[in-house]
């Protein structure tokens, strides 16, 4: 197995940011005040900026190539790919409950449930482009 | 890869590492690797860095093969 280079180390610091922030977040059900959302966006900036300072003082190489620019646009791809899917399957599931006249639009929780849900697609788009990433690294390309 | 090269054995040749190489090259390492494992076809540019960081001419370094898969 190749040594990981600068660009993939930062993927996997993002990666484990990623999944300490939010996984807490969406899969232990804590998502129930704006303010949660918010500390997490926090949680999420400061994180990453921690890891991503460490990595770049301790790596000397930092080179990034054609081949990081290419894998990098093959992320976002696959990151816009999949958020492009989740958005037409939450609005068409919203459009449906809507004509059948299932959308409790008077609960005051609607709007959090709306932000965590579009929160959530946007979430998940980006642990695919970091996924995608780190596997284009590993099969070479 | 319909590409295949003879950077490993060129390289080997002349006695330089994958660093060397990949530092006069302008790429990463893992890019070095990725190449001699026939596994990244590089741009034109890279192609004629390499090349001419191995003093070979292109076609001695790349060669296009197109039977082979993809």
């Amino acid at each position: 197995m190749a040594p990981l280079s600068y660009r993939e180390k930062t993927l996997y610091a993002s990666l484990l940011a990623e999944l300490v922030i939010y996984g807490p977040y969406f899969f232990l059900h804590r998502q129930n005040s704006v303010n949660k959302v918010a500390g997490m966006i926090a949680g999420i900036i400061i994180l990453q900026i921690l890891l991503q300072t460490a990595l770049a003082i301790l790596t000397r190489n930092r080179v990034i190539d054609e081949r990081d620019r290419l894998i990098e646009l093959r992320g976002y791809r696959a990151g816009y790919l999949t958020i492009a899917t989740l958005m037409v399957i939450g609005l068409g599931l919203l459009w449906l409950h809507a004509a059948a006249g299932r959308l409790p639009v008077e609960n005051r929780m609607m709007g959090l449930h709306f932000l965590s849900v579009f929160f959530g697609m946007l979430v998940i788009a980006d642990i695919t482009k970091t996924v995608t990433q780190i596997v284009s690294y590993r099969k070479a390309l | 890869m319909p590409i295949r090269n003879q950077i490993r054995e060129l390289r080997a040749a002349r006695e330089m590492t994958q660093q060397e190489l990949a530092d006069q090259v302008g790429v990463t390492r893992q890019t070095i690797i990725a190449m001699e494992q026939d596994k990244y076809s590089p741009s034109l540019e890279t192609a004629f860095k390499v090349a001419l960081a191995l003093g070979v001419t292109i076609d001695r370094c790349f060669q296009f093969d197109p039977r082979a898969r993809r």
